[in-house]
């Protein structure tokens, strides 16, 4: 049986340091401490400069952007946990014979004396005072080390070295690394800016200085256009958007639930539960076949009614889409007005037509008396005095805008009168038509 | 009543007018009843009318009528009441409990005030109070609370200065001011958005509040009466121009500082009452 002892005068022969210093890698993780993640350094051959603003010109994908751990480097980066005596024993223990003297240190190339302890790495020997980190000498701390070209090291300084640092977190990284953004990441750390998806495997865009996931930058892109993304594709829609339980998508990826033409944006969205609020059962169907179905649509919006109709102007409509053709305002099944076709509200129909009677206050269906900026229907045309009708021949005088009959002019006060004429208001006229 | 052929009564002609229309009425059920120029001076010689609850116009112009009875208010059907060129010196405040009360001409009478509680007409439309003596001391505080007016004619009275609560007639679409002895106007006017009418002719003004301008008075479906007036230079230039150019020039700063500037330290001088007012018959007592 072997125990490990430790040598007091092992003197390893240890070659200086190869200068690491001029690994690309280390050069750079050291000038990226530095100066700062963002600078632009020479060795970084990963992401060209892009345009912040033009999005399109900088689209860089996963598989040129993404870099992984040097392959040659990550072969290498074994990482052992040691067990010198099972290892020993596992090997010598099944090769037994094989003599002491054909045994030397992998490290100072001596041999080992008798009941020397011996270190046993991926095959090789070494004396325990041997087999230490390159750079600082000590034995690996349970018995884990890191190999680069062809030497140990212990874990610190191993880091120290060689690792990169996260640009997120500035841990170093062990195991694969994301070379982005002019910085080097954790798979972990390495996120859309907008949704915080980890990017590692799906790849990203760089978009005004950030990465983000293709997702979002299409959101970011259509919001620029003023468009909608795609909710399956995630591409941009360009032309009209197909509406689907309350998301939207390019048309073409539906097909109309009955006869299975491809959809256009005119297709239905069609409440397969009336009544319900939930719109995942809601089914699409093409115009033809949702006109089929007699499901009444709405004027406005030209989509189908499910709750309250109203019919008005030969046409069915949505209860909040049945509005004043001037204000907007839904009448809510307050009176409205129809003229050529369009309806308005008490207030519009007025303001546009004039054709209230300012007696009754209502519309005015048959003839209209049209005079002094007002209107009157046939039952309400009469003297502002004695409220005698008048009729298209009956003379009247005009006295605040308002019609007064000859008979009554004639009784006002004599000093109104004359004020009145005077004033050239009061001008004797035929009423119109 | 016995309507006999040959009346040999005398003196009872002027009483048998107004009898018989009413007479005439009841039996044709018309609900609307025409009294106009009937000599009437007095509620007494219309037996029987107060209990005509079906009547929805009531109209009594021309005559002679110096009160009503508050029990008018009984007729809960009227919805216009016509008492235009009569001699009322006040009115009872049940008038403006009507239920459907919707048009109420009381011009050309003798009223130098208003009752207390005068403004809480439930659908009142149209008010007429032309042709008074009613001044802004002699309004009910809640004159300007009647919400649904349409249209408030208070030409020829003795305002000079009309009270900024005329902001809540939001319905008002006819303000008539004509011939009155006004000082200034309520820039509040300037809130009724459906004013098309504004008539302030004859009046001694000389500066517009600037909100004014907010209103649309230039269109063909508005009328905006102002001759008559002492205008300030740069106002009377704009109405020359016409309608449109003053109130655009309302709304522009320009303006809105001349107006500060008139209403601090350059007040325009207070034109003279214009008309001799004691000719007027409402005068008369
Ligand atoms: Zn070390
Ligand atoms: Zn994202
Ligand atoms: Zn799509
Ligand atoms: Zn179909
Ligand atoms: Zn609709
Ligand atoms: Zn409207
Ligand atoms: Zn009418
Ligand atoms: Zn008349």
């Amino acid at each position: 049986m072997f125990s490990f002892q430790s040598n007091p005068n092992a003197s390893p022969d240890v070659p200086p340091l190869p200068l690491t210093i001029q690994s690309s890698l280390f050069k750079r993780r050291a000038q990226s401490k530095e100066t700062g993640l963002d600078k632009d350094d020479a060795d970084y051959d990963t992401l060209p400069n892009d345009n912040e603003e033009d999005i399109s010109n900088s689209s860089l994908y996963l598989d040129s952007a993404v870099y992984m751990v040097r392959s040659e480097l990550e072969q290498k980066l074994v990482m052992q946990k040691l067990d010198a005596a099972h290892q020993y024993q596992q090997r010598y223990g099944v090769t037994s014979g094989m003599s002491l003297e054909n045994m030397l240190c992998s490290r100072c190339g001596d041999g080992f004396e008798p009941h020397e302890k011996i270190v046993n790495s991926t095959g090789e020997l070494w004396h325990q005072t041997c087999f230490v980190c390159a750079q600082c000498f000590q034995e690996f701390r349970d018995g884990i080390f890191y190999e680069f070209e062809g030497r140990k090291y212990c874990e610190h300084d191993f880091h120290v070295l060689f690792a990169p640092c996260c640009g997120k977190c500035g841990e170093f990284i062990i195991g694969r690394v994301i070379k982005a953004m002019n910085a080097n990441w954790h798979v972990k750390c390495f996120l859309c800016d907008m949704c915080k998806k980890e990017l590692a495997d799906t790849g990203f865009i760089r978009n005004a200085g950030r990465a983000l996931c293709h997702e979002c930058n299409a959101k970011v892109k259509a919001d620029k256009l003023g468009k909608y993304v795609c909710h399956k594709c995630h591409g941009i829609i360009d032309d009209q958007p197909l509406r689907f339980r309350g998301e939207v998508y390019h048309p073409y990826h539906f097909n109309c639930t009955n006869c299975g033409v491809e959809l256009d944006a005119n297709a239905r969205e069609v409440r397969s539960r009336p009544g319900y609020a939930a719109n995942d059962m809601n089914e699409l169907y093409c115009l033809r076949c949702h006109d089929k179905m007699g499901i009444p649509i709405c004027g406005a919006c030209r989509r189908p009614i499910e709750e309250r109709v109203v019919t008005a102007l030969g046409k069915h409509w949505h209860v909040e889409h049945f509005v004043c053709a001037k204000c907007e305002k839904p009448f809510f099944g307050h009176r409205h007005y129809e003229k050529k076709g369009l309806a308005y509200c008490e207030t519009h129909y007025h303001q546009l037509f004039g054709n209230l009677c300012f007696v009754c206050n209502q519309v005015i269906a048959g003839d209209v008396f049209t005079a002094m900026n007002k209107a009157w229907c046939v039952h309400h045309f009469a003297c502002s005095v004695c409220d005698q009708k008048m009729n298209q021949k009956t003379k009247f005088y005009e006295y605040d805008l308002k019609p007064v009959c000859k008979k009554c002019y004639e009784k006002f006060p004599q000093e109104l009168r004359r004020r009145l004429r005077r004033q050239h208001e009061a001008t004797p006229r035929k009423s119109p038509s | 009543m016995n309507q006999t052929p040959v009346s040999c009564i005398p003196n009872s002609s002027k009483m048998s007018k107004a009898k018989k229309v009413l007479e005439e009425a009841k039996e044709i059920k018309n609900p609307e009843l025409d009294l106009s120029d009937k000599g009437i001076s007095s509620f007494e010689e219309m037996p029987g009318l107060l209990n005509m609850l079906n009547i929805t116009r009531l109209t009594l112009s021309h005559n002679k009528i110096k009160s009503i009875p508050p029990g008018l208010a009984n007729l809960t059907n009227l919805e216009i009441l016509n008492l235009a060129n009569n001699h009322l010196e006040e009115i009872p405040v049940s008038l403006s409990s009507m239920p459907k009360l919707r048009i109420l001409n009381l011009q050309i009478n003798r009223l130098d005030s208003l009752p207390r509680g005068f403004g809480a007409f439930p659908v009142i439309e149209v008010l007429d109070l032309t042709y008074n003596n009613l001044n802004e001391n002699t309004l009910p505080g809640n004159f300007f609370m009647m919400e649904t007016l349409r249209a408030l004619y208070l030409g020829d009275n003795d305002f000079e200065h009309i009270s900024s609560d005329i902001k809540n007639l939001k319905n008002l679409q006819i303000l008539v001011l004509r011939e009155n002895d006004l000082i200034d106007l309520p820039k509040e006017i300037g809130e009724l958005q459906r004013l098309r009418e504004l008539h302030i002719q004859g009046n001694r003004l000389t500066i517009i509040p600037p909100e004014i301008g907010n209103l649309d008075m230039s269109s063909n479906k508005s009328v905006f009466k102002f001759e008559g007036n002492e205008w300030v230079t740069p106002i009377a230039d704009q109405l020359q121009l016409g309608i449109t150019h003053l109130m655009e020039y309302l709304r522009t700063e320009t303006y809105r500082i001349m107006y500060h500037r008139y209403m601090t330290s350059q007040k325009p001088e207070v034109p003279p009452p214009c008309i001799d007012k004691a000719k007027k018959i409402s005068r008369n007592r």
